[in-house]
Formats: structure tokens, sequence, C-alpha cells
């Protein structure tokens, strides 16, 4: 009893301090090689430092704002996927379930259709996810006697609408410079990060997670059944409604910087449960961190291992797949879920 | 003030009515048995007073209050639910189920605090359950799962809780398990439980066990008969409800005195006829009448909902 709640401790520790040492070993990483000395320098001069050397702009202008970005975004997805989870009582469902994902893609292909590649993609993405996740809502609201299902259905067929708009806009494309810029978005990239958009993206993400977590006692009660939950005092449509606002205002706020990163919705969440158990009072918050921690590493090691950067899309679907494929066959299951 | 009336409850599903003017009390420091064919409204009769189904006509009181002017972690906090079964989704742990009783005496966004804790935690001891608290809710057997949930509902701390046929998929042991809890909650705490349930023998064990116990017969949308579980469980309301023939029992063992009620056929002569098998499910106005006329030439009130 006491070794467990010791060995809690430590894991939620680590959990805090690891986002920002991840940070901090992030600034070193990339194709200009700083030294300890030359990042703690400029580290100690400050963002606002006069000098407006090479390191300085390395440091404070493409390394931090990436690696920040990172820890958002990571967070976000992670988050939201883990609430959504509680919220359709599916362990199977991610931070794209309710289409916010295709019609954020949707939207930022439009953007380039329209004005090419310039802020404009940003505010498209972001008004057309909450534009998809709004048509799934209502598309649940036609029957009435089963919501989860047919909110489930609602999403399944607003994806796939958008799925198939993104297609179409793809074919409209023109082939030498749209096509290559939504291809690129579609794949997820964090290269375009600084502190503009960081700051930008911040406001839907931290009012999403921050109601999240407000709630996160709540989100325990929405799978153990419809009637039981409201016997036991909630009002499961009115909390249901309120989690799937602040999921897709996270993941909107999350994806329109980044682009479409699939999975870290779906597995961090499911690691979580592995370490910390079902409750959303613990598995919310390091659900959070480690979403956060993997994104950071995966965009780090996209943008090392090969000359070209790798876009973070298709490195967290082939590091997450088998990486969760490894952690099914050494959990001790039945636990989880 | 009882802590639970019911008075002329009606309820329909458009043009099919479920509940037609039930009327229902529940004294305090007595159990409640809603005993009746499948499809009688049993279920629909708790959810209404669970305050899950809105749209109902009549009253319901708890404790005095109407039902319609509480908001849901008011009735949360009057009335408990332990349900039929449990759905496994996530492998919340014994310890996290039974805090969830705690939620609608928490603030919406605040989480279960240390005394919360020691509430739940005197909830599982009080049920024999304590040392599961660690568990996984997905690995415990069915009785103890019911045992956890009536721990959940004891941590909402109401005066009633409402049971929805809760033994229903036990094995014989832990089905006495779960209902000496319940004897046991009601002689020691004064609690109130309204409870539905298939077996007869079940409200006549705890009569046995010297608990006030009431028999509420449903038949139909309406309480077809109310009294002692002795009283209403008799042949003669068997044979009409169910149209089977049984025979009840007295008898001295181990120096309590034991009734209970044996089945001995379908009371026609022996063979599940189709003709005279009663719809369950589905009934005309007709049906009803009928039923008032057998009343009747029993020389039976025809108000159907008293006794």
């Amino acid at each position: 009893m006491f070794k467990a709640k010791h060995h809690n401790r430590i894991l939620y520790i680590s959990l805090i301090i690891m986002p920002f040492l991840i940070v901090f070993i992030s600034l070193f990483i990339g194709r200009y090689h700083l030294g300890l000395k030359e990042v703690l320098e400029i580290l100690s001069a400050g963002i606002g430092s006069a000098s407006q050397s090479i390191v300085h702009t390395v440091v404070w202008e493409v390394r931090m704002p990436r690696a920040l970005m990172a820890l958002a975004v990571g967070g976000a997805l992670a988050v939201s996927g883990g609430a959504l989870q509680g919220v359709f009582r599916n362990p199977l469902v991610d931070s794209g379930m309710l289409g916010v994902s295709a019609g954020a893609g949707f939207g930022a292909c439009l953007a380039i259709l329209l004005f090419g590649n310039g802020p404009m993609t940003y505010i498209f993405a972001f008004i057309f996810g909450i534009l998809a996740v709004s048509l799934s809502v209502m598309v649940g609201k036609i029957y009435k006697s089963a919501p989860t299902v047919t909110l489930v259905l609602g999403g399944v067929i607003i994806k796939s609408i958008f799925s198939a708009l993104i297609s179409f806009s793809k074919y409209a494309a023109d082939p030498n410079e749209q096509l290559p810029a939504i291809t690129f978005w579609l794949m997820g990239s964090l290269a375009r990060a600084n502190y503009g958009d960081l700051l930008i993206a911040l406001i839907p993400i931290c009012i999403g997670v921050g109601g999240i977590f407000l709630l996160r006692w709540r989100i325990n009660l929405l799978p153990i059944g419809e009637k039981d939950a409201q016997a036991l005092g909630v009002n499961t449509s009115l909390c249901r409604i309120v989690l799937i606002i602040c999921t897709t205002l996270a993941t909107a706020g999350a994806v329109c910087m980044s682009g479409t990163i699939d999975w870290i919705g779906l597995i961090i969440p499911h690691i979580s449960r592995m370490l910390v158990g079902n409750d959303n009072r613990k598995l919310l918050p390091v659900s959070c961190s480690l979403g956060a921690c993997f994104l950071l590493l995966v965009d780090n090691l996209g943008r090392t291992i090969s000359s070209a950067e790798i876009p973070i899309g298709v490195l967290t679907a082939l590091i997450g797949g088998p990486f969760y494929i490894y952690l099914l066959g050494h959990s001790k299951g039945g636990n989880s879920w | 003030m009882n802590p639970l009336e019911v008075r002329n409850l009606h309820f329909d599903y458009g043009k099919n009515p479920i509940l037609r003017g039930v009327n229902l009390e529940l004294g305090a420091g007595e159990i409640v048995c809603v005993f009746g064919p499948n499809g009688c409204g049993k279920t629909t009769l708790i959810e209404c007073v669970l305050g899950l189904k809105k749209s109902h006509t009549g009253e319901i009181l708890l404790s005095g209050q109407r039902l319609s002017e509480l908001k849901i972690d008011e009735i949360a906090r009057k009335i408990a639910l332990v349900p039929q079964n449990h759905q496994h989704t996530f492998g919340y742990t014994v310890l996290e189920m039974v805090l969830m009783g705690r939620t609608a005496s928490t603030g919406i966004f605040r989480s279960p605090g240390n005394e919360d804790i020691a509430i739940a935690e005197a909830a599982l001891n009080q049920v024999g359950m304590l040392s599961f608290k660690e568990r996984s809710i997905n690995q415990l057997s069915g009785g103890e799962t019911q045992l956890v949930m009536l721990a959940r509902a004891l941590a909402q701390k109401t005066s009633v809780i409402v049971f929805d046929e809760p033994t229903s998929h036990l094995d014989f042991r832990h089905e006495l398990n779960v209902i000496k809890y319940m004897c046991r909650l009601v002689r020691e705490q004064g609690m109130s439980f309204l409870m539905t349930t298939h077996f007869p023998n079940q409200a006549l064990y705890i009569e046995n066990q010297g608990i006030p116990t009431r028999v509420a017969l449903m038949e139909h949308g309406v309480i077809y008969a109310q009294g002692s579980a002795s009283q209403t469980l008799s042949e003669e309301n068997m044979r009409r409800i169910f149209k089977i023939k049984t025979k009840v029992y007295h008898n001295m063992l181990e120096g309590q005195k034991h009734t209970y009620m044996m089945p001995l056929g379908f009371s026609n002569g022996g063979q599940w006829n189709e003709a005279e098998n009663i719809n369950f499910t589905t009934h005309t106005d007709a049906d009803t009448d009928k039923l008032h006329e057998f009343a009747d030439s029993d020389g039976e009130p025809d108000t159907p909902d008293r006794l």
C-alpha cells in the first residue's frame, strides 16, 4: 500500500518535470549544433536580449516556439481523446471522433485553394473543424433514443463527407503549388511555429482543456450508464454537450496550427490508463503530460533523422502503432478496460 | 411524513399507457416490494420515482417535497438507485465506483474530497466489501458487484433506496447475502427501500425476518392489490395475475415462523395454453375490463389499485 503510493508520487513528479526537461533537450537538437554553454547563455539572456546572433534566433525564435507548440498540441489532443472516450463510453474513440480533424483538413484545403498558403488557413481550419462537429451533433440528434450511438454514426458520416471534399479539393488543386501545400498540411507539421500562432492557438486550447479538467470527476460517471449516472445526480446530456464543445475547441485549436495528427488522442489515453487506471482525475493530467512529451519527442525525431523533415502525422502513426502493440502485449490486461 | 409518496401517477408512451393511476406510500423503516408480470410497469414506476422520466402526470413526493420542483442533484440526495446490473466499460476501482455516490454532494466543477472517501469507505464497510476497495470492478463476481452498487447507494446518504430487481442474476448464496444486508439496513438504520422483484419468496423471506414488508401487486399499470406480503401474495392473487396454481405454506423452522410459496402448475389444469396465456407486454382496455369483472365476481373492490 505504502509502496504503491510512493511509486505514484514519483510517477506524478516525473510527469510534471518531464515536459520541461524534453523542451530543454529539444533546444540542442537540430542541424545547427549548439553546446550546453551556448544554450544556457542564450536562455539566461532571455528572449528580449539585444543580441541578434544566429544562436539567439535558433534557440528563441525557432526551436523554443516549436517545442512549446508541440507541448500544447500534444497535450490538447491527448486530453480531448481521453475525455471523449469517457463521453462515448468507448476506449477506441479518439479526439477526431466527431470529425473535427476532417473538417479542419477541408477548411485548410479550401483556404489554400482560395487564398494560397497563408494565415487564412488557420482560420478556415478552425471554423470548419467546429462546423464538422456541429453537423455530427445535429445528425446525432435525429434519433433521440440512443444518443451516443447516433452521435458516433453522425461523426462517421460527417467525417466521410469531409474526406470526400478533401479528395475533391486535391483533385481541383494546382499540382505545382497548391497540391504540395495541401498534402503537407494534411500530414501535419509544426515547422511554421512562432509565438504569435502559439498564443492564438493557446486561447481555444486553454478554454477547452480547462473546461475538461473542471469536469474531470463528472466524466467518470458518463460511461456507467445513462440511468445510473442520472440517479447519481449528473445531468448527463448537458455534461456531454459541454464536453463535446470543450474537446472540439481544444482539438480545433491544435489541428488548425499543426495539421492533422492522428493517434495521439487514442494511444496516449490508453497508455495513461495502463499507468494510473481509469479515474479521469488522474487519467487526464497524466494524458496531458504524456501527450505533450510524446509529440515533442516525435517532432524532434522528425526533424533530425533525415535531411528533409518527415511529416509529424506520419511519424506519430509509425512510432505510435508498434509501441502501442508492444504495450498491449506487456500490460497485465483486465484492469484497463 | 413519508419518505416517498406516489399519488395518482400516470405515464404513457404516446398512445400506449404504461402507468394508469398508481398510488403508493413508503414509510420509514419499511420495504415495499413491487411485484408483477413483465411489462406491468414496474420499471417505469421506479424510473418516474427517481426523476428519470419527466413527462408523467400525478404527484411524487420525496419527504414531502414535490419531485418536479427538485433539481437532479437534489433528487439524488433524497433517493438512490441500486441497478439491476452494472454495465462494464472502464475498469474503475471499487472505491472509485462507490465515490460516485458522492457526486450529488460535490460541486459541479469539484471532485470528491477526503471526507467523501471516508463516507465511501464506511459504506463499503457496511456491506463487508472494504477489503475489495482497490480491486477493479470488472474483476468482481455478480454478487460482489451488487454489494458495491449497494455501497454506492449508501454513500449517497439518502433516506430511500430503490432496487431494480437487485438479485435477478445472482446465485442462491449471493441472493441471500444481498437480501440479508438489505434487512439489516432497514432494521438497524431505519432506511426505506422500494424494490421490484420477480420472486414472491423474496418478499416473504423479508417478512419472515420481521421487517415491515408491504407488497404492491402490479398489473397493467395499476396496483391491483397492496398489503403485507403474506396477505397479498395469496394463492388467489397468483391465480388471477399469473394464471398459475400455487400453494402457500407456513412452517416453524429453527424457532422462527416461515411463510413460503410453491408453484404447482398452470391454473387451467397443467398445460401452457396459448389461448389462455395472458399477453404480458401489450394489453387493451378490454383486458383490464375483463380483469375488473373478474374482481367484481369475486366480491373484490372494483378499484383495482386498492385493497
